[in-house]
């Protein structure tokens, strides 16, 4: 189930959702804090999750601050204002989603 | 015990290694040497006599087969994408308040010229040939100019590559060729060279900002990109 094509649709939802929830977040960060939330069930590849804080970054729902931390150069990634809005209708889509699959896999009780 | 951390020399050996493993952009080095440096830690934290060439290579496994392949493909996607749309941006301004009384002012001149020289078919073909032929010389002024800035900084940053140097428009360069070839001396409609003079302005106007304008602020949108690009230049 760990990296099932079903999740990867939603991988942007996921890092806008954290980043919601936790203001600002570097990339290690998010792989590991998604791994600790799904205990492991769900695990963000690296490979994954790069280009879709570009594409996000890109898109204007992201955007970049970059400190120096121990000897090295840390880039955070917030959401811009056009980033947070859109995460708002995303969770919706998604929710939406969740429903009607709940509905299209459990048989229905008629009566 | 303080967990341990890696050195400074270590860290110019993830450079290295980023290097070694075809990423040559400072900014994506930058963020993978961070996160390779993190994911070692972590590592570290578990069992700290591992060695850090040992741990590196495991946290480079998990990257794939194909290594960092794909995240400098999709990331020089993603700018390409925000390049254009800053392109786009510039030129919208030119049909926009107050420039595009300009903008029209042009095309009209234009539109004269060519309805006067119409029958002088090589002065017609001369103007399109202008528009190809400046904007090759542009490119390559622009590219020479960034190779040598880069051999100062001895650093190349994506976004900056794209500015200068640039490829993608060049494309679109063998339509006023081909409408050079293909035009006539003949009488044509007043809508043919009305589409003629917004064309040719059309042209020389995205020239200009490709060539002239995204360059001349190139530092203001790379340090929007980067805003790692004031403090390591």
């Amino acid at each position: 189930m760990k990296n099932s094509q079903l999740y990867k649709g939603s991988l942007t939802t996921i890092v806008m959702k954290l980043l919601e929830e936790n203001g600002r977040m570097y990339g290690y960060e998010i792989t590991q804090k998604v791994k600790e939330i799904t205990q492991g069930e769900l695990k963000i590849t690296e490979g994954a999750l790069y280009p879709a804080l570009h594409k996000l970054e890109a898109d204007g729902v992201l955007e970049v601050e970059v400190e120096n931390v121990d000897n090295r150069l840390r880039k955070y990634y917030k959401l811009t204002e056009k980033g947070t809005t859109e995460t708002v209708n995303r969770l919706a889509e998604l929710e939406d989603f969740i429903r009607n699959m709940q509905t299209l896999v459990q048989p229905k009780i008629t009566n | 015990m303080h967990p341990k951390k890696l050195n400074a020399e270590q860290i110019e050996k993830l450079y290295a290694f980023t290097r070694q493993h075809y990423v040559e952009y400072y900014d994506l080095q930058t963020e993978l040497v961070d996160h390779l440096a993190n994911a070692i830690e972590a590592q570290w934290e578990q069992n700290s006599k591992r060695s850090f060439e040992e741990a590196l290579q495991i946290e480079f496994k998990k990257f794939g087969v194909f290594g960092f392949m794909e995240v400098v493909e999709k990331r020089q996607a993603a700018l390409q994408k925000k390049y254009h749309k800053l392109v786009w941006n510039e030129l919208k301004n030119f049909f926009r308040w107050p420039k595009i009384i300009g903008t029209l002012a042009t095309i009209g001149i234009v539109f004269y010229a060519l309805k006067l020289f119409q029958q002088d078919v090589v002065i017609v073909q001369m103007a399109f040939v202008v528009l190809v032929v400046s904007f090759f010389v542009g490119i390559f002024w622009l590219s020479r100019k960034n190779k040598k800035n880069r051999q100062k900084t001895g650093k190349k940053w994506l976004l900056k590559e794209i500015i200068f140097g640039y490829g993608s428009i060049t494309g679109l360069m063998n339509l006023p060729i081909q409408v050079a070839l293909n035009v006539k001396g003949e009488n044509y409609s007043d809508w043919a060279l009305l589409f003629f003079s917004f064309f040719i302005i059309f042209m020389a106007l995205g020239e200009y900002v490709v060539l002239v304008l995204i360059p001349s602020k190139a530092e203001t949108f790379l340090k929007e990109t980067y805003p790692e690009y004031n403090f390591v230049n």
